[in-house]
């Protein structure tokens, strides 16, 4: 109750306060960040637009050709993200840098990253060691090669970024629909901030799109296991059952089947309590069906007649 | 998400025949063939009349796939949290365990929609029953192949028991197990324990494996490349089988299916048996089980 006052009084949820500058740049493989265009998942307010400005400007380089092209976000993870309160006034909590000896909350100024190499020892890398080994960020998308679009194993893939034409349409069509054509893809790197990233550049509706790769040595091969290394041959009559009930549920996919129905649950509690409605938690809704209930009919008659 | 039901009369209604409840009917449960947890329901309705005297005051252990087969799966012996009151419950002080556990007694048909709606798939039956719980009332051969060894050969070893079986004047029931093997029974007559029905499986299964390639009666054995292993050690306190008619977590969800012996004959699958083809099946082999207990030597 205490909640929905103060979000009655506002007319909005409490728009997380910016958080202060990252103490190290946690880059996860695939997730570009130039400029963090500062989103916070799901949030109402975070209404970015999709075909918007974009966070990185550079060029495609093939050899000696220059293809300008802006960088565009092409997904947006729209699971929710909550941000913790005081529950007495609702007040979003700070997390601090408290050092682990003493306790004190340590100054941005006195901190230095360290490296863990066994539990509990960290080698100190200082800013300038990583300077000294830092890519040259010379916003260039280079490409070293062209493979066969079908050639990729999309368990690499990373995350997909639009490529736009930097007034360079012309040279941006004659790229993508060549590609198309051939049905190849442009592999190479991007240098973003302080990471190189493997990606690969393709036709994708009409415009060129760059993903980015994850390494070899990062992806697990279900060879891995030996639980899978030494599957038994399937009998050919068992296969021919399985083919056919394959083939029987054959469809076509669509992702628009889909939908992230807890998402749709919490955005309909957060709607509902912006309009001050008082919210009834219902438990697991028991169902009934028409046919369970014949079902249920004859099989009590058959009871009773033993 | 509302139920399929709609308003609160459809439930009177319900709540007139039945004190379970469901939830998450659409849920599929078996992804190859495409059965829904509604259609596992109704297998249960439809077949409860066949499958409850088996389950009658025989502790259970639950199989329960709540995702699915192809989800995580787990065993429970004890009445989970939340188990309603028209679920009988055998409390039973395990020595191993030390501690007591609680035992699902599947004694009415609302504890069968109960557990169905837990998606407890498997439903495994002691060899014993509450009344007598020391002392079993079926006699078990599980039989199972190992690679390359195939349900045919299974089959035939089977009927080498019921000639032995036969010979000591024993009248032995038999269900295809749903997974790869064949389960033989013996109603027992009161009075057995367990070290007297495992010693006399043991000794079948010797005599069977001295003069049958394959067949193997020893433990060490049990997974050796193709074999098939009869085991006795199944007649022992704690152990269970797998109910009849009860379904099965395998893909084609299968039914654990008691069977004539004149139908066991080469070329009949596990496969043939599943959620669709059990109830229009007519042959109810194991009818007059309860009604044919009898006497082993020992």
């Amino acid at each position: 109750m205490k909640k929905q006052t103060i979000q009655k009084n506002t007319g909005h949820i409490p728009q997380p306060v910016p958080e202060p500058a990252p103490l190290h740049h946690e880059e996860k493989t695939g997730s570009l960040t130039e400029d963090q265009p500062g989103l916070h998942g799901g949030s109402p307010d975070d209404r970015h637009d999709i075909a918007g400005r974009p966070f990185w400007s550079g060029s495609i380089t093939i050899g000696l050709v220059n293809v300008p092209v802006h960088l565009h976000t092409m997904v947006r993870d729209k699971s929710f993200s909550f941000r913790l309160l005081h529950r007495d006034d609702a007040q979003p909590l700070r997390y601090d840098r408290v050092c682990t000896r003493d306790g004190k909350v340590v100054p941005w100024a006195e901190t230095v990253k360290g490296y863990e190499v066994r539990k509990g020892e960290y080698v100190v890398i200082e800013p300038s060691d990583l300077k000294a080994i830092a890519p040259v960020s010379d916003r260039k998308i280079r490409i070293e090669k062209f493979v066969y679009s079908l050639s990729l194993d999309p368990v690499h893939f990373g995350t997909p970024y639009i490529l736009t034409p930097d007034r360079s349409e012309e040279a941006y069509s004659l790229l993508r629909t060549a590609l198309v054509d051939l049905g190849r893809a442009a592999v190479g790197t991007i240098t973003l901030r302080t990471k190189e990233y493997p990606v690969v550049v393709h036709g994708y509706r009409g415009g060129l799109i760059l993903t980015t790769l994850r390494y070899a040595d990062e992806v697990t091969s279900p060879d891995a296991f030996e639980a899978i290394t030494r599957l038994p041959v399937p009998r050919e009559a068992e296969l021919e059952l399985a083919r056919r009930i394959i083939s029987d549920l054959s469809g076509d996919f669509s992702i628009a089947d889909y939908h992230d129905t807890y998402r749709e649950a919490v955005e309909k509690i957060v709607n509902k309590k912006l309009a001050g409605e008082k919210i009834v938690y219902e438990s697991p809704h028991p169902e009934e069906a028409k046919e369970l209930m014949q079902a249920l009919k004859e099989t009590l008659a058959a009871l009773q007649g033993k | 998400m509302t139920g399929t039901g709609g308003p609160a009369h459809g439930q009177d209604a319900w709540g007139a025949l039945s004190r379970a409840h469901f939830t998450n009917l659409k849920k599929i449960l078996y992804p190859l063939p495409g059965i829904t947890k509604q259609q596992v329901l109704e297998y249960y309705i439809r077949i409860a009349p066949k499958i409850l005297p088996f389950l009658n005051n025989r502790p259970l252990t639950m199989h329960r796939y709540p995702d699915g087969i192809s989800g995580s799966e787990f065993y429970e012996k004890n009445a989970p949290r939340g188990t309603p009151g028209y679920v009988e419950i055998f409390p039973r002080s395990s020595e191993t365990a030390g501690r007591q556990v609680r035992y699902v007694l599947c004694n009415n048909l609302d504890t069968l929609l109960w557990l169905a709606n837990l998606a407890s798939l498997e439903l495994h039956i002691s060899l014993s029953t509450t009344g007598s719980y020391e002392s079993p009332d079926f006699l078990l051969f599980d039989i199972d192949p190992e690679p390359p060894l195939t349900f045919d050969d299974v089959i035939q070893v089977a009927h080498i028991v019921r000639n032995h079986l036969g010979n000591e004047g024993l009248v032995p029931y038999v269900k295809t197990s749903g997974k790869k093997g064949l389960h033989i029974i013996v109603p027992l007559v009161p009075g057995y324990r367990f070290d007297m029905t495992r010693a006399f499986a043991h000794r079948i299964g010797k005599a069977i494996a001295k003069d049958t390639p394959h067949v193997v009666s020893e433990f060490p054995h049990s997974r050796d490349p193709g074999t098939i292993f009869i085991d006795y050690l199944q007649n022992a306190q704690g152990k269970t089988m797998v109910a009849p008619y009860s379904l099965r977590g395998s893909p084609e969800a299968t039914v654990s299916t008691p069977v004539n012996w004149e139908e066991l004959i080469t070329g009949v699958r596990a496969e043939d048996f599943t959620i669709r083809t059990i109830l229009s099946r007519d042959k109810e082999p194991w009818r007059e089980l309860f009604d044919n207990r009898q006497k082993i030597g020992d």
